[in-house]
């Protein structure tokens, strides 16, 4: 006799039945273009921090997410060291710079992730069926970057503003003195996010290939920086001077090697136009500036706040367009 | 009932190239098919249907609205594409979630309508795998699903059976008849297969040349017509001869004696051919019509 059976409760009726109710009509509430907006936004989301997939899908996000916070960390611990009046670490204007680099890394590799994969798999004719419009969906996804670009930018922020907060030796008199940091930062780091998402998500929406989105943004931000700064960096004549018996060499007369246009030639420099702008809405001066925004200071200040809502505007618009353009 | 969907004067041009030409139509409940060899204009009219382009002149009307003017009437509007649009690194149950979210649905009762709409289609048991591990047969279902998830009231499916095998283009075909005669879900089927028309539709329209060749029920196409079918084993010609002797117009095809216009004079002068040749009659059949005479024999106007 099987065992396993042998146990089994012996049972002379039926104790349930099973049915199959057939196709069951839906009449629950249906939200419409609201609804959608919102499942793309939050779709977009979880694609770019990876929830939902493997754990690999997760680890660029982490990583970038704890790049940008160990700066602030670090200059935290070392204000609880030295203490309040130590000038030589960077405050909160310099805090956008310092993390640029990653920003982009994480816009350039990032972005087309929203966009480039629904292209390629034509998921994006199966949204466009759908009560949505094509700029509903761009700007959904748009918002979605934007929101995590925007988490990062502040987390660092928010984490240095405490520290100094807490590492002052009167902490109240601390926030009375630097109360305007705080929207300055918010309004600083909301145009950084605006910079970082729109450029690379502008790039993607000509490209079926992350890899190739990816790589061209890169390339424009980093080259164009680099031939940038190299035509607006300055060019000097040599002085001899004599100095207690022994003869040195003096820069004079330092001026870029571009001339007067060196000053127009910077804006072309995507990261430093963008940094030029974040000083601006700090109101400082970067301490050590790049020969590029050492150049555009020679401008108006509207000039490169001018530049920069072209590089956001324009890639903007083309999002909207290629958008609006599509057809399945 | 006001018709699903109306086609009035629907024209639509490319340049000089005309892609649909004053086409007047209406989809009611059902199942509709839309047939017509590549290039009569299907696809184009599906597009102005979804609202995805606008038409040159004419109108079309889904649910009672103008799809180009307005988004919200496709939250009662289902379409499967004939082309690959799915994801592969998502699984299916994910993926239907989602889309029915971006359909309106809150996203509780999303859930529970992918749970339904997965078991309805066969596919609750791979529910958890990814789209790009599935067969072809599974990722049209997945797009069926799709379409169906929100509870369309009418759903447009672009040649559904395209790309799979006999096995999977049975259950196919079976699915979309569950679909528009047991769910209440009406649908608008593009093809230009005529036995998916013949096995699943109730109606047909039939495109060619982005003009509306035909319109009418699909028993209509496939009714019996007076053309009799006599299939004979042996005496062929001499039954021919008979039959030709007693004035009845009749042509051989193989086994097959075709009698046009068969009446009860006809139907006994066959009688007396096959009593006196003693041939072994194998069939006596009227000929049913089939959606492929529509082709042959052209556009006649039902």
């Amino acid at each position: 006799m099987d065992p396993v059976a042998s146990d089994l409760p012996v049972t002379s009726s039926p104790q349930g039945e099973v049915f199959d109710l057939g196709y069951q009509r839906y009449d629950g509430p249906r939200e419409g273009r609201s609804r959608a907006r919102k499942a793309i936004y939050w779709d977009g989301v979880k694609l770019v921090l990876g929830i939902g997939r493997g754990p690999k899908a997760k680890i660029l996000p982490l990583l970038l997410f704890i790049s940008t916070m160990f700066p602030a960390v670090v200059f935290v611990i070392i204000l609880s060291f030295v203490g309040e009046g130590e000038n030589f670490l960077p405050g909160p204007a310099d805090y956008n710079g310092i993390i640029s680099f990653l920003l982009i890394l994480f816009g350039a590799i990032m972005a087309p992730e929203l966009f480039t994969p629904d292209r390629k798999d034509r998921v994006l004719d199966l949204y466009l069926v759908r009560p949505i419009t094509s700029t509903d969906y761009a700007l959904a996804r748009v918002a979605a970057f934007m929101s995590i670009v925007l988490v990062l930018v502040y987390s660092g922020q928010i984490v240095l503003q405490v520290g100094l907060i807490l590492t002052a030796v009167e902490p109240w008199e601390y926030i009375k003195e630097n109360w305007e940091d705080t929207p300055r930062f918010m309004a600083a780091g909301f145009l950084m996010a605006m910079f970082i998402t729109v450029i690379p998500m502008a790039v993607a929406t000509f490209m079926t290939r992350r890899a190739y989105a990816s790589a061209f943004v890169i390339g424009l931000f980093m080259v164009g920086t680099f031939v940038v700064n190299g035509l607006t960096s300055e060019s000097c004549d040599a002085e001899a001077r004599s100095e207690g018996g022994r003869i040195k060499l003096e820069a004079v007369d330092c001026e870029p090697v571009t001339g007067d246009a060196a000053k127009y030639i910077a804006l072309l420099s995507l990261i430093d136009t963008s940094l030029a702008v974040n000083y601006l809405v700090f109101d400082k001066e970067d301490d050590d500036p790049s020969p590029a925004m050492l150049a555009s200071r020679e401008l108006h200040d509207a000039i490169p706040i001018g530049a920069y809502g072209l590089y956001t505007l324009i890639p903007l618009a083309v999002i909207w367009w290629q958008y609006r353009r599509t057809r399945i | 009932m006001p018709p699903l969907l109306q086609a009035a004067g629907l024209t639509k041009h490319y340049g000089s190239t005309i892609a649909l030409e004053d086409a007047t139509f209406d989809v009611h409940e059902g199942v509709t098919g839309l047939l017509g060899p590549n290039g009569a204009g299907k696809s184009t009219a599906i597009k102005l249907f979804l609202g995805l382009i606008r038409p040159t002149a004419g109108s079309a009307e889904v649910l009672g609205t103008k799809p180009y003017e307005t988004v919200e009437g496709r939250t009662r509007l289902g379409y499967m594409p004939e082309h690959e649009c799915l994801p592969s690194s998502v699984t299916a149950s994910e993926f239907l979630m989602h889309m029915a979210q971006v359909s309106g649905l809150p996203p509780a009762h999303a859930r529970t309508r992918t749970a339904d709409i997965l078991r309805h289609v066969g596919l609750d048991e791979e529910r958890y795998r990814s789209i790009g591990e599935y067969s072809t047969g599974m990722r049209q279902r997945v797009k069926l699903a799709q379409a169906l998830v929100h509870d369309p009231v009418l759903v447009l499916l672009d040649e559904p059976t395209a790309g799979l095998d006999p096995g999977g283009r049975e259950e196919m075909l079976d699915l979309i008849n569950r679909t528009g005669h047991s769910f209440g879900i009406s649908i608008m089927l593009s093809t230009h297969l005529m036995g998916d028309i013949e096995r699943t539709a109730d109606r047909v329209v039939v495109l060619e040349d982005g003009r509306v060749a035909q319109e009418g029920p699909v028993s209509q196409f496939t009714k019996a017509t007076t053309t009799l079918l006599v299939e004979v084993d042996d005496q062929h010609d001499e039954v021919t001869r008979l039959l030709l002797a007693n004035g009845v117009t009749t042509t051989r095809q193989g086994q097959v004696l075709v009698i046009m216009d068969a009446g009860d004079a006809e139907l006994d002068a066959v009688r007396d051919a096959l009593a006196e040749t003693g041939a072994r009659l194998r069939r006596l059949a009227p000929h049913r019509g089939t959606l492929t005479d529509i082709f042959r024999d052209g556009p006649r106007g039902v």
